[in-house]
């Protein structure tokens, strides 16, 4: 039931979004983008060097197994690209830009000033919403390619230290096999992620009720609500884009 | 950089004093056992329904990565399940468990903050550390593993479902302990139960410098999530390094 009633929050915040395009407040867009996506640039980096150094860790010790180690760059790459850099860098900024947001919806509302907002016949959706949704999706996607960028970096680097893989060898077979349609599905999974994490986070923070327990209680849930829709998105998405980009 | 060491060096002193009034005071087994549902039983939901899919999407990788070039996805098998067993669970059940007990640690000793209810609590003798910080540390250290292993078997049933009705292979390869060594479990039993300390004592630094009005709260649920995430991070590769390095 309340699953059923978020939902609809959801839709009809996506609704509204859309409706509302065209009359977006560019200077609130410039500020939600600086603070979605600019102020969150250090995180995309470090999780992109952890994702990268780790994923190369743990894909090393089979490829030594297996007697592929000259195929290490195209695993860890395709792991990184179709898998892990979206799904990892969607939780992190669920965390950050999901929290936030719906902190900040919610505390407006509990204070009545959504509703001061309308009486000035100022639309709320036009300046908080549509911005936020907007610069959450482009700060995403504009993030994931930041972050496969270090993560590849990284994983050519300690692929380097641990398995002692030549630099060329490591990108050879990642260019070799991977093609502009692995990249194209990893963006367009971080673009659905980032979309999903501004709906979710603004339904919730917009419904939020009781005072200053229902802020920290709006943005908990925003943050538990924007993981499970994006392990939701990616089991959807996966099937779909790999049928359609994958090699 | 100065707001990391600031960060981890509080971690470290918070850490510290929760265990010097874990023996000062004892450890109320109530309060214990009902972080343990908070923190621990409420997470299994999501934790086991996120692993579900995870293990889906993974075969899927799998099976990509199988008809590329190894021709046959039961191959992988035993190598995926024991990266799901040492890597995949741990990590993705930590970020999972971390998501949503930071926020609520966070929500909710940052709420208390604000209202200056830590120094009521200080001002009537009790020690806010023995009451809200310790049941709290004891509680995710404790389910962090229990919600590792509900991780690794949903994920493992899953992929292996999926790899028998989805891609028409033999699942059960994706189940098969072949590789499964004693280092696996130990290193994966380690991350679990690091990343379980780590997680409530992040949030309650983030919780308790909370200060000024609700908006606070938001920022410190922000900062709580997004540091117990990227200290899982930071301890699963560490973990996995050190593991790498001794060779286990």
């Amino acid at each position: 039931m309340q699953l059923l009633r978020l939902g609809g929050a959801i839709g009809l915040v996506l609704a509204r979004t859309v409706l509302h395009l065209p009359k977006l407040d560019r200077r609130e867009l410039g500020r939600s983008l600086f603070l979605f996506g600019y102020k969150s640039m250090p995180l995309a980096v470090g999780t992109g060097a952890l994702i990268g150094s780790t994923v190369v860790l743990q894909a090393g010790v089979y490829a030594n197994k297996f007697g592929t180690r000259q195929y290490t760059g195209w695993a860890a790459g395709y792991a990184l690209v179709w898998e892990f850099g979206p799904l990892l860098l969607g939780l992190m900024l669920a965390a950050r830009i999901g929290a936030r947001n719906a902190a900040e919806l919610a505390l407006l509302s509990v204070n009545g000033q959504i509703e001061g907002l309308r009486g000035i016949s100022l639309d709320p959706f036009r300046i908080l919403v549509v911005p936020r949704v907007l610069a959450s999706a482009i700060s995403v996607t504009a993030l994931s390619t930041v972050t496969f960028l270090v993560a590849i970096a990284w994983e050519g680097i300690s692929a380097y230290f641990t398995l002692s893989l030549p630099l060329r060898v490591f990108f050879n077979s990642f260019s070799e096999l991977l093609g502009v349609g692995d990249l194209a599905g990893g963006i367009l999974k971080s673009l659905a992620f980032g979309t999903a994490i501004a709906l979710v986070s603004t339904a919730v923070g917009l419904r939020a009720t009781g005072g200053a327990r229902g802020v920290g209680q709006a943005a908990a849930s925003a943050v538990v609500m924007s993981c499970g829709s994006i392990f939701a998105l990616d089991f959807l998405l996966t099937p779909v884009l790999m049928r359609v980009f994958g090699t | 950089m100065s707001e990391l060491l600031r960060v981890s060096g509080a971690t470290l002193v918070l850490f510290a004093r929760t265990l010097r009034s874990i023996r000062r005071e004892g450890l109320s087994f109530r309060q214990t056992l009902v972080q343990a549902y908070a923190l621990g039983a409420s997470s299994a939901l999501l934790v086991g329904m996120g692993m579900t899919f995870f293990g889906v999407v993974v075969t899927s990788i799998a099976y990509a990565q199988a008809r590329k070039y190894v021709g046959n996805v039961t191959i992988l098998g035993p190598a995926y399940f024991e990266l799901i067993v040492r890597e995949f669970a741990p990590m993705m059940t930590a970020l999972l468990a971390a998501s949503r007990s930071a926020a609520a640690t966070s929500a909710e000793l940052g709420a208390m903050s604000v209202n200056e209810q830590i120094e009521a609590l200080e001002l009537s003798a009790a020690d806010p550390i023995a009451e809200l910080v310790a049941p709290r540390l004891v509680a995710s250290v404790l389910s962090m593993p229990a919600l590792s292993v509900i991780g690794i078997a949903t994920a493992s049933i899953s992929a292996a479902l999926s790899v028998t009705y989805l891609f028409h292979a033999d699942g059960w390869s994706f189940v098969d302990p072949r590789f499964i060594e004693r280092g696996d479990v130990l290193c994966s039993f380690v991350k679990s139960v690091l990343c379980g300390a780590f997680i409530p004592l992040i949030a309650s630094v983030r919780g308790f410098a909370a200060r000024g009005g609700a908006a606070s709260v938001g920022d410190a649920v922000t900062l709580g999530v997004v540091g117990a995430c990227m200290g899982c991070l930071v301890i699963d590769f560490l973990v996995a390094a050190t593991f790498l390095v001794i060779g286990l």
